[in-house]
């Protein structure tokens, strides 16, 4: 029988077999234009998990988002061949040198107040963890004040936002430390096991894509978990679900820190593929873009999300080829942001449930099977 | 040794600035009792339920469940402990089917962590199947609950309770808004608890009271007025007076719920 459920699993492999045969049809300068969709895409599936499964609207996933960015930026940075041609045995990043206060000495460890925080940073593999394990933790230390304290709605919505423009400023501020406006850029390539991620390269885009899937499955499986439910259900009526007995600030802290820790390697993977680390992440306008996205693709929805943040790019891109669009563009958004909130409560993920809904409800039983067959029969045709 | 009693209240009172919803209420609920709260709108009943489960923390006195002290625990520790509690505006899990909201209600471990696997034990499920006969709702367990009528929803609830199996089940008005038809289904499958589980219900409707009461304690102003069997209650005099002319007797109006 043909159900909702398996036309569901069918979207899901249909779209990670298509972002895995993009090499085929691009050339490396969209191969990487795409990779950088994709990461986006990951941030739809980490909005939609906090938004969607757990109710909490997150105005500033790009704090962690923009977290993960600089973890491993700061890695790749001192991997740069102008951080290692300084004259001394450790790498430093140019910007320090360029700011260096007269005879201060030419060593990560003390070249500024702060520079002996970059020193772990010459482990690639430190940088890479870090920019999971500190959206993680820091979401769980948030997580645990704001939902300990019940505080829900509207009100988690004001306190990520607020967080991500302090965090934002805190980061141009220290100038010494992150370059502050620059952001860190002339980065090095992300190298594993020897292989240098090139960003214009087929591999570098395997492995955006590769993570996107992976973080697909995974996300969906978790929802899929007696833990996932007793999310959603927290999402319906936490009184309730307190009553039953369970530890609601738990569950909403847990898939907070996973939704965080999702945007870090987001993050991460943007960093790979565009080669800086910038505090436009932590702009207040790219958090609500991303929640603009989730909505157009359907926030209830892992799949939905990702692809709602994938084609809002692919247009905004060739919109912005015209000269005419470029400024109108923040204006279109706002405008499809409107009339999918009014007129699409579920997005793009919930029209395509109706649809597929209505199209079941009209086949005539045992139709479904046998509808295939004739499909097949074209193929070799083509 | 006597065993002790499932419920007892020592002396319980919450102190809303100076407003005293429930003023020193003592009451003792033996095992497998099944126990009803009357009183009019404001009387306390439903503070006094929101003292027992944890919403509402207490000024003064003790809650014991058994032998143990619940009292001003957390709601999830309070039902962990052996407390389910039914609403007085019907709560269920609106976006979810059905049989999903028993099934979340069938998760016997409650941590995050422990909740990471698929699917639920052939108990769990087996229990599921059998709270959605009893309550009657085996047609519509694909469902969401969204659809379900307010008496539906009710009965949904209710199920939710059952599948937990608490030792106590304090229900408040489990009949608001039904029909007469619907109540009396209510009354069917509350009394099929009676015994398995010790239960405290506020009601309103008489009818359904006499259905199901065997205790009946009274409040009014936050305290207990009497207690006794439907008849001794129905002969009371204060608890005529007090039904019948509370804002004269007392010469002011009454606090709100």
């Amino acid at each position: 029988m043909l159900t909702l459920r398996k036309l569901d699993i069918a979207a899901y492999v249909i779209f990670i077999v298509l972002i895995m045969l993009a090499p085929l049809v691009f050339d490396p300068f969209w191969l990487n234009r795409i990779a950088k969709y994709l990461v986006y895409g990951m941030l739809g599936v980490a909005i939609a998990l906090s938004w969607g499964y757990a109710g909490i609207l997150n105005l500033g996933q790009g704090l962690f988002f923009g977290i993960g960015a600089y973890m491993l930026a700061m890695s790749l940075k001192l991997a740069s061949p102008t951080s290692l041609a300084q004259g001394s045995d450790t790498p430093v990043p140019d910007f320090m040198l360029w700011n260096a206060e007269p005879g201060a000495p030419t060593a990560l460890c003390c070249i500024n107040r702060g520079s002996f925080l970059w020193m772990p940073f010459q482990s690639q593999w430190f940088g890479m963890a870090m920019g999971i394990l500190l959206p993680v933790a820091l979401a769980s230390l948030i997580g645990w004040v704001m939902f300990r304290k019940r505080i829900s709605g509207v009100f988690i919505s004001i306190i990520t936002l607020a967080l991500v423009l302090l965090v934002r400023l805190v980061v141009i501020d220290a100038q010494p430390l992150t370059n502050g406006f620059n952001g860190l850029t002339d980065l090095g390539w992300l190298t594993i096991a020897g292989f240098e991620f090139d960003p214009y390269v087929v591999p570098t885009y395997y492995l955006v894509a590769i993570s996107l899937a992976l973080v697909l499955v995974a996300a969906r499986l978790l929802i899929e978990t007696r833990a996932g439910l007793i999310l959603q259900a927290i999402r319906d009526d936490d009184r309730r679900a307190r009553y039953l007995g369970f530890d609601v600030p738990i569950y909403q802290l847990f898939f907070f820190a996973v939704s965080a820790g999702i945007a870090g390697l987001a993050g991460m993977l943007y960093v790979v593929a565009s080669e800086f680390a910038s505090p436009t992440f932590m702009d207040l306008a790219f958090s609500i873009t991303m929640v603009v996205w989730a909505a157009v693709g359907g926030r209830a929805s892992l799949l939905g999300a990702c692809i709602g943040a994938i084609l809002i790019n692919t247009i905004e891109a060739t919109v912005s080829e015209t000269e005419a669009f470029v400024e109108a563009w923040k204006a279109i958004i706002g405008l499809i942001f409107i009339l999918v909130v009014i007129f699409l409560p579920r997005g793009l993920a919930g029209l395509s449930t109706d649809i597929a809904e209505w199209a079941l409800a009209r086949l005539p039983k045992g139709v479904a099977p046998r509808g295939a067959a004739p499909r097949r029969d074209v193929q070799p045709a083509e | 040794m006597a065993e002790p009693a499932a419920l007892t209240v020592e002396a319980l009172a919450v102190d809303f600035n100076g407003l005293r919803a429930v003023d020193g209420v003592s009451m003792v609920v033996e095992k497998g009792e099944l126990r009803v709260l009357l009183g009019a709108n404001g009387a306390g009943k439903t503070t006094l339920m929101d003292l027992v489960s944890g919403k509402t923390k207490s000024t003064e006195g003790r809650v014991f469940l058994y032998d143990a002290e619940i009292t001003n625990w957390e709601e999830h520790r309070v039902a962990r402990a052996g407390i389910g509690r039914k609403f007085q505006i019907p709560s269920v899990f609106k976006d979810l089917t059905v049989r999903r909201n028993l099934e979340v209600a069938s998760c016997e471990k409650t941590g995050v962590l422990a909740n990471l696997g698929f699917g639920f034990s052939s108990d769990a499920e087996a229990r599921v199947g059998e709270v959605l006969r009893l309550v009657g709702l085996e047609e519509l367990a694909d469902r969401p609950a969204t659809s379900l009528s307010h008496g539906q929803t009710q009965w949904l609830e209710l199920g939710m309770l059952i599948v937990q199996n608490r030792s106590v089940l304090l229900l408040d008005e489990p009949t608001a808004g039904m029909t007469q038809a619907e109540t009396h289904k209510t009354a069917q499958l509350i009394n099929r608890l009676k015994g398995q589980h010790t239960i405290l219900v506020v009601e309103h409707d008489m009818a359904f009271v006499r259905e199901i009461a065997e205790r009946i304690t009274v409040m009014h102003l936050g305290r207990v007025l009497a207690e006794g069997s439907v008849a001794e209650i129905e002969q009371n005099e204060d608890v005529r007076r007090a039904y019948l002319g509370s804002a004269v007797i007392h010469g002011q109006p009454e606090p709100p719920c």
